[in-house]
């Protein structure tokens, strides 16, 4: 049986104090109250005093991977991450934003997690699927056994077998409401650049009021971006106001990723990002 | 009158361009629907340059570079091969037509093969017919 989430709070908010008192980091990432128990949100600990405002519930579902690069290089950060978050974590680190040694992962093993907004239980259809964190110092409960409810890839086949014409206009339909509040972006633990490419007007990319060419450029180079980084947590989705499918085409630029190049975003310190790496008997195939 | 298709071609300053070069020096006919932009390595190209060059009106976009291992600064078109790998399938999943981007390799002694290539892109662009997915209307 999983370790139920008081139970985690409980360990959470302990590993929080003591690495908090013995000075080895400055600030622990957590989730805090929100207005009421089915909004948490992000929360800082600063000192061993913030310890008791931490929560952890199953609408904890933020990534705080997301946080690690507000901070300067250097910052000892203790964060507490779920399954996809831990592979963030590993993604950062492989991109040289934070190093492993100015961390202290503690990893949450979790099932059951439900999504805030719709109360849906979140799992493989539009997440990793993964229940234990990849990369951890500290273990908060026991590890979860369990396979995902279907391989995190299923619930493409559908949009993948329809017929062009039929998807351009699904996507066409989707992207139209998004409304650029830039939400996705603000949640992904991967979009860290500064100014983001829709915000330069030199070149301008695209518009930034909501209008279907801009949303359109927004939309497929910020997945061009997260291609082979995307490490397939959901949050954009769960961030979007207007409930725009976002995962779904992550997931399809994750799965080609992971045909063509061999490795999955956020598995390994030691591997390179594909798109920032090569070999030289990659096929060409790849591009038929 | 007959649909006379915009390509863009993006060509590496090395290999490409100078196969194109060469294709011209040896009077090699081919269809005019291409207009060339040099840049100095396939790996310099911005996916958003080829997203943009749809909404800007292109009907396909072809790019060219070195041949694996050729590339003048060793490494450049290797980067490019995955990068353009992945642009190609966001193009396909987000319901554009496959065939309206492609990826060439040309060397600087293949203005044959370029101007082959032009040829058969070209045909195939006026089969699939006028690109209206992307396209912003003016």
């Amino acid at each position: 049986m999983a370790t139920s989430f008081k139970q985690i709070e409980e360990k959470l908010k302990t590993e929080a104090a003591k690495l908090l008192e013995s000075g080895s980091v400055s600030l622990v990432l957590a989730y805090g109250k929100g207005y009421d128990e089915k909004h948490p949100m992000p929360y800082v600990a600063k000192c061993a005093s913030d310890v008791a405002n931490i929560v952890f519930n199953e609408f904890c579902t933020y990534n705080m991977a997301r946080y690690l690069v507000r901070y300067p290089r250097g910052t000892k950060i203790a964060v507490a991450v779920k399954a996809a978050d831990s592979r963030a974590v590993i993604q950062l680190i492989q991109e040289e934003k934070v190093k492993r040694e100015d961390l202290v992962i503690l990893g949450i093993p979790v099932s059951g997690m439900k999504n805030p907004k719709t109360g849906e239980t979140i799992d493989s259809k539009t997440t990793c699927g993964l229940y234990n964190p990849v990369l951890y110092d500290v273990l908060l409960g026991e590890e979860v056994h369990g396979q995902p409810v279907v391989s995190p890839y299923d619930v493409l086949a559908g949009y993948e077998a329809m017929d062009k014409d039929a998807r351009w206009a699904f996507w066409q339909k989707e992207f139209d409401r998004c409304i650029r509040c830039y939400a996705c972006r603000k949640a992904c633990p991967m979009c860290y650049c500064d100014p983001c490419f829709i915000d330069q007007t030199k070149p301008k990319w695209g518009d930034k009021s909501p209008e279907p060419a801009g949303n359109l450029m927004y939309h497929l180079t910020r997945f061009h971006h997260l291609a082979g980084r995307c490490i397939d947590c959901g949050e954009c989705s769960r961030a979007c106001p207007v409930d725009i499918p976002l995962y779904l085409f992550h997931k399809k630029v994750a799965k080609e990723c992971e045909e063509m190049f061999g490795q999955a975003a956020g598995m390994s310190i030691e591997d390179k990002p594909a798109l920032v790496n090569f070999r030289v008997d990659d096929s060409d195939k790849i591009l038929e | 009158m007959s649909f006379e298709p915009k390509i863009l071609g993006i060509a590496c300053n090395w290999c490409t361009y100078t196969g194109a070069d060469l294709a011209g020096t040896t009077r090699l006919q081919y269809p005019q629907n291409l207009r060339v932009v040099r840049v100095m390595c396939s790996s310099r190209i911005n996916p958003s340059f080829i997203f943009r060059a749809f909404q800007l009106g292109a009907d396909g976009v072809l790019v060219g570079g070195c041949h694996p291992g050729d590339c003048h600064y060793n490494t450049g078109n290797l980067y490019a091969r995955r990068r353009l790998a992945v642009t190609k399938k966001i193009l396909e999943f987000s319901g554009l037509e496959p065939g309206r981007f492609r990826v060439e390799w040309i060397s600087a002694s293949e203005g044959n093969k370029f101007a082959e290539v032009v040829t058969e892109f070209t045909e195939q662009i006026k089969n699939l017919g006028p690109q209206t997915k992307f396209k912003i209307e003016q």
